[in-house]
Formats: C-alpha cells, sequence, structure tokens
C-alpha cells in the first residue's frame, strides 16, 4: 500500500534525525507522563473512596461528640451527648432505621492473667452489631439484657483475643478492664487494617454501654450515636434535621461552634479526596501546559523543518509523490512523534506513580485505562499541530522546491 | 514520442508580465538524444520542467506518448512524472542520510504498485552506473560524479521513456562530466530517448541534435553529424583514481 510506504518515508526521516525528533516529542512526553500520574491518583482516591465508604455503610451516619469538620474519634473531653439526645432523635427525626449510641474510651487497659495490653473500649447496645454489620465469630454479642442489666461481659476483637489469650480459647474466661471484671461471652469478625492512619480495627473490646458509663468510665455522656436511614437519598435532610435538633438541645446558635459533629460517606469522601486534590490540580496544569507547549513546539519544528527540506520535497515530487503523498508523510512524522511521546510519557508516567506509592502513603491505582485517554491526547495533538505543517508541505510547488 | 505545439510560459506579478516562452513547437522521435542550449535565463529549465510535467505551460499543447498532459491535474501528472520521466538536476537532489540503495529506488516508493523485487531493481540501476561497489554509501561518504550516477540510477529505476538532465554536468569536474556523457550516450545506443540542458558546446555535441533557445524561443534547431564519443574522451584523458569510482 502506498500510504504506508510514505508513512513510513515519514518514520525514516524521524529516525535519521534523532534531535530533532527528540525535541519534537519532549513536551507530550512530560505531559502524558503528568496525565498519568494524575490518572493514577484519581483511580486510587476513588478506589480508597469506595472502600472506606463501604466500611463505613452507604446508609450510615455517625453523630460525634466534639465539633470541627474531621473524621475521627469523638471528643472525649465534650461531654454534652447523652442517651436522651439518642431518644430524641429516635423520636423527632423520621425515617431512621437503627438509632444506636456507644460510649468510647480510647487506650483501655486490659488485664488476662499475666497479660497486659491497652485497646479501645467500645459501650454499645445490641443494635450495634447490625449498624455495623459486624457480628461474632465466636460465641454471642451483647444483648439488651446484658444492657438492661449493666451485665459484667464482654466481645473482643481478634487483635485482643491474640495479643491477651494466644492460641488458647478465650470464651467464659475474664479478663479486667481499668480493673473491672468482665467474662468473655464472644469473639469478633476480623476487620484488619484500615485505611492510611494504619489503626488496628480488631484491637477492641465491646461490653454493653451501661457497664461502660457506670462500671469503667463513671460517666452521663456517649461518645457517638450510630445512625443507619432506611434511605440513603434523604441523608443529608436527615443530616439537617439532626444538626437542628442537637443545636436546639444544646442551646447553640451560630455563630457558636457546635459541640457535635456527623460524619456521612459524603463527608468521608469529601476528606479522602481532598489530600489529593491540589496535587492534582497542580498536575492537571502542568500536563495541560507541557501538552499545550509541546504541540506548539512540535508545529514549530515541523514548520523548519518544511523549510529546510523544500529540496526533498521537491526532489519526492519529482520522483512522482502527489501532494496527498507528502501530506501523508509529513502528517505520519507529527502523529509518530506523539505517539511514541505518548508510550515514553505512559511508561515515565507510571514509574512516577510507583515511585510515589513506594515513598508516601498517597493512594495510587495504575491501570491500562489512562493509555486510553493518552492515546486520545496524542493522537488529537499530532494532527491537531501536525496538520498546516503537513499541508504546507503539501502545497509546495515542485519546481519552486527544486530551485 | 513528445510533440510540443505552440508552448508559452509567462509569469506575472502584479503589472509586471515576464513572458520566458514563446510559440515552442517541436517533435522528438523515441530514442532520440536531445541537447537544448541557450544563454542563462532564456527558459531551459523552464521548458525543461515542462517537459518534465513538474510544471505547465500558460498555452499550448503537450502531447507525451499520445496524451495531452496539459489537462491532466496534479494527480494525474504526479503518476506521469512516475511513470514516464527520469530527472537528473545540476544539484543531483539525492535524500542525505540515505544510502544510495534507498535513494535510488525512492520513485518506486510512489508507484502504484511496489515491485517486491524493488531492492534488486535498485542494485541493477545502480551497476548500470558503475556504483555496485557503493550501495551502502550515502550521499557524504561518496564524490560529486558518484553522486550524479547514483541520481542517474534513480532517474532509471522506473523504465521511463524519456530521461530528462538539466545541466547534468554543472557541478562536475571536466572527468566526471564525460563518464556521465559515456552514461548517456551508452542510454542511447540502448534506445533511451534523451533530452538534456547544457550551456556548454562540448557537452551538447555529445547528443545527435541540438536545440538552440534565445530569448524564449527556438533560434537553432541542428542536426549533429558526428557526436562527440564520450568512451574515446574518457580514453584521452589522464586516469583519475579519485573519480574513478
Ligand atoms: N517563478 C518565476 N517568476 C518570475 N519569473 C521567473 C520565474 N521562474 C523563472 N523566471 C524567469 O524565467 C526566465 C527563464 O528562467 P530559466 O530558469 O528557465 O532560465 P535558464 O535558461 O534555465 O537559465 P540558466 O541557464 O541560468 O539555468 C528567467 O528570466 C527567470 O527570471
Ligand atoms: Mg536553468
Amino acid at each position: 500500500m502506498k500510504i504506508l510506504r510514505t508513512a513510513q518515508e515519514g518514520l525514516s526521516s524521524l529516525a535519521a534525525n534523532p534531535l530533532r525528533t527528540f525535541l519534537m516529542m519532549a513536551g507530550t512526553v512530560v505531559g502524558i507522563a503528568a496525565l498519568t500520574v494524575i490518572m493514577a491518583i484519581g483511580k486510587g482516591t476513588e478506589s480508597q473512596v469506595m472502600r472506606r465508604v463501604e466500611n463505613f455503610g452507604p446508609r450510615a451516619m455517625m453523630l460525634v461528640a466534639g465539633g470541627g469538620r474531621t473524621i475521627g474519634p469523638p471528643d472525649s473531653t465534650v461531654t454534652t451527648l447523652t442517651l436522651d439526645d439518642v431518644r430524641a432523635i429516635r423520636e423527632e427525626v423520621p425515617g431512621l432505621e437503627i438509632v444506636t449510641p456507644q460510649a468510647w474510651l480510647s487506650g483501655a487497659g486490659l488485664r488476662y492473667e499475666a497479660q497486659q495490653i491497652k485497646a479501645t473500649l467500645w459501650g454499645i447496645e445490641p443494635e450495634w452489631h447490625e449498624a455495623w454489620n459486624w457480628h461474632t465469630a465466636d460465641g454471642d454479642g451483647i444483648s439488651h439484657e446484658d444492657v438492661a442489666t449493666m451485665a459484667r461481659v464482654c466481645v473482643i476483637g481478634s487483635s485482643v483475643k491474640r495479643d491477651l489469650f494466644g492460641g488458647a480459647d478465650p470464651i467464659g474466661q475474664t479478663l479486667y478492664v481499668n480493673k473491672v471484671a468482665v467474662q468473655v461471652q464472644g469473639v469478633l469478625e476480623r476487620r484488619g487494617v484500615m485505611g492510611a492512619s494504619g489503626g488496628d480495627f480488631d484491637n477492641r473490646i465491646l461490653v454493653p454501654i451501661t457497664t461502660a458509663m457506670r462500671r469503667v468510665m463513671n460517666v452521663d455522656h456517649i461518645g457517638g450515636v450510630r445512625i443507619i436511614t432506611s434511605d440513603a437519598d434523604r441523608m443529608p435532610e436527615q443530616a439537617e434535621q439532626i444538626t437542628q435538633l442537637m443545636r436546639a438541645r444544646h442551646r447553640i446558635t451560630p455563630p457558636v461552634e457546635d459541640d457535635f459533629r456527623i460524619n456521612s460517606p459524603l463527608a468521608i469522601a469529601e476528606v479522602v479526596r481532598g489530600t489529593s486534590g491540589t496535587l492534582t490540580m497542580l498536575l492537571a496544569a502542568l500536563a495541560g501546559l507541557s501538552l499545550l507547549v509541546g504541540g506548539v513546539v512540535l508545529m514549530n519544528i515541523q514548520l523548519i523543518s518544511v523549510a529546510e527540506r523544500t529540496a526533498e520535497i521537491g526532489l519526492r515530487r519529482a520522483v512522482g509523490a502527489t501532494r496527498n503523498d507528502i501530506f501523508t508523510q509529513f502528517l505520519t512524522e507529527s502523529l509518530s512523534v506523539t505517539l511514541l511521546g505518548m508510550i515514553l510519557g505512559s511508561a515515565l508516567g507510571s514509574g512516577i506513580s510507583v515511585a510515589i506509592r513506594q515513598l508516601t502513603s498517597m493512594p495510587i491505582v495504575i491501570s491500562w485505562e489512562p493509555l486510553a485517554l493518552s492515546l486520545g491526547f496524542a493522537l488529537l495533538i499530532g494532527t491537531f499541530f501536525g496538520v498546516q505543517p503537513a499541508r504546507r508541505a503539501a502545497r509546495l510547488h515542485p519546481v519552486a522546491a527544486l530551485r | 514520442m513528445i510533440e510540443l505545439e505552440g508552448i508559452e510560459k509567462t509569469y506575472t506579478q502584479g503589472e509586471v508580465v515576464t513572458r520566458v516562452l514563446q510559440d515552442i513547437s517541436f517533435a522528438i522521435q523515441p530514442g532520440q538524444y536531445v541537447a537544448i542550449m541557450g544563454a542563462s535565463g532564456t527558459g531551459k529549465s523552464t521548458l525543461m520542467n515542462i517537459l518534465g510535467c513538474l510544471d505547465k505551460p500558460t498555452a499550448g499543447h503537450y502531447r507525451l506518448e499520445g496524451t495531452d498532459v496539459v489537462d491532466l491535474d496534479d494527480e494525474g501528472l504526479s503518476h506521469v512524472r512516475n511513470q514516464k520521466i527520469g530527472f537528473v538536476f545540476q544539484q543531483f537532489h539525492l535524500l542525505q542520510r540515505t544510502t544510495a540503495l534507498k535513494n535510488a529506488l525512492l520513485p518506486l516508493i510512489y508507484a502504484d504498485h511496489y515491485p517486491e523485487e524493488a531492492e534488486e531493481l535498485a542494485e541493477q540501476a545502480l551497476g548500470m552506473v558503475g556504483l555496485s561497489d557503493r550501495i551502502d554509501y550515502r550521499p557524504n561518504q561518496l564524490s560529486g560524479g558518484q553522486q550524479q550516477r547514483v541520481a542517474i540510477a534513480r532517474a532509471l529505476i522506473n523504465n521511463p521513456a524519456i530521461l530528462l538532465a538539466d545541466e547534468p554536468t554543472g557541478n562536475l569536474d571536466s572527468r566526471s562530466g564525460v563518464e556521465v556523457m559515456a552514461i548517456f550516450q551508452r542510454l542511447h545506443r540502448e534506445g533511451r530517448t534523451i533530452i538534456t540542458v547544457t550551456h556548454d558546446r562540448q557537452i551538447a555535441e555529445h547528443a545527435q541534435r541540438v536545440i538552440v533557445l534565445a530569448d524564449g524561443q527556438i533560434a537553432e534547431d541542428q542536426t549533429i553529424d558526428r557526436p562527440r564519443d564520450a568512451e574515446a574522451e574518457l580514453v584521452a584523458l589522464v586516469p583519475n583514481e579519485e573519480n574513478n569510482g
């Protein structure tokens, strides 16, 4: 096929002029590399958002003691959130499936025989298991009766089981939480290490909320309320209702800061996305600028090249090349340069992405999808900036070109 | 084979109209070896460009093997150049950084049908001009005479109906010039039609016929009864190692 042969002529010319080819390619390489990194970060962030939302529960909200915007544990110095608030929410906010309070104490001291460890203590009601979709792997969970009787029982996470009991069966054994004796009646399913913070979710002990508040912590307030809505679409509206209710009950009028906050999948997604947002913006600017400048450079080098190679163009015309053949050759040169630049840029970008993943905690997912986008950009730039030089070359009159 | 009838060429630049060729009519028979002479600026190259279908006359008819090429569009002209015409230029016009072999087969790239044995054809063509041992050399590794012979091989690769040469010896020393003439005379003996432009009377006298242009018109059209013999001239010249190729 003649078109392949003329295209081949373009490739030969690129190979014969490596420096020129490199200069034509540089912008595309940098731009595509930046684009690849952006996509890797973007995809990594989204998969982390998905994972975090999945873990948090897509229909879940957390009302947490203490103001501020960040996701995280409740502020234990804030004592205004109470079981009465929980009751009020149940009564006044419609469309909620589960509203279950939880008391919370970080770094509680656990002892079993000679073993001592620190773990997070959660005082819960039976609905907690359903609300977190987190059940016991062995034994029983916390029951209504346990809560009603302030029972001295507990359910432990798998890390606590490992660290306190080793290989032995913990069920029926008695351990001490801050010197209060409780009997192990169940072991939770394993959840593993979560998120960028690297916190161990299985290093926890659950006791009836009454036991936690009265016997262990001796407080009247709770740390938070886990809320499951029956309709995820209504969540923003329900969050607003809860906010108004809490402000009224705690006598807060803006601009006084709230003494509580509501975490939802949306809020989580926002926080996760926020960390990679600035870098992504910078890289996007770099990518856009590189591709644009690279395209302009490519066009100018090609225009100079056409001017320098008029004799070559005239000769090719003299031996039978049509205008189309010349056009094909020069457009092939531009397109091949951007395609090669795209391949090198993708490789470079993937390398940088791997390095970022290795050196930082940023979520990075390397996939094939950026290749399609990069290919699209490369073709677009090669065509957009390559057409004018190719057209100029094709329009040269053979006699004028040969003179 | 070639018939020119009332060919005119004028260039118009704003108000200024330059008449470069006026009322040129002649015919060239197949197998003829013709030299075109004339002072500088009389329109020799312009005429060659029209004969080579690189340019169109402003008026007149040009029939090449029966077709009036004046009616053809750019693509049609490109096709005629590719199939029927071989060009040799004063400045050689070889692609730099490209081997003699690749240079010689360039016209085949633009043929409708690329012969499978293109490289062998190029080797043969280079063999015909005595460059069998230089096929992988690049232009900057070849002497001027050798470069012009690569250009002749390129012009012959398509087995064209006519070979057109515009001042083929203009950039060569006298020995290389005579060598090129020897090749042309051999091609002529083999039956090829050759038209060459020169301002050098001695070079012109290697042809059978000399057309002299003056002010864009045919001033003389003479037959050379006994053309010079390039082979004999070469024997008489002192051998030159460098240009023996
Ligand atoms: N594009 C052009 N525009 C205007 N005038 C032109 C153009 N091309 C050629 N000419 C004029 O046509 C005339 C003939 O030019 P041409 O190149 O054919 O001469 P020539 O006989 O080949 O001369 P030389 O022996 O110097 O090569 C010259 O006077 C030149 O100035
Ligand atoms: Mg001339």
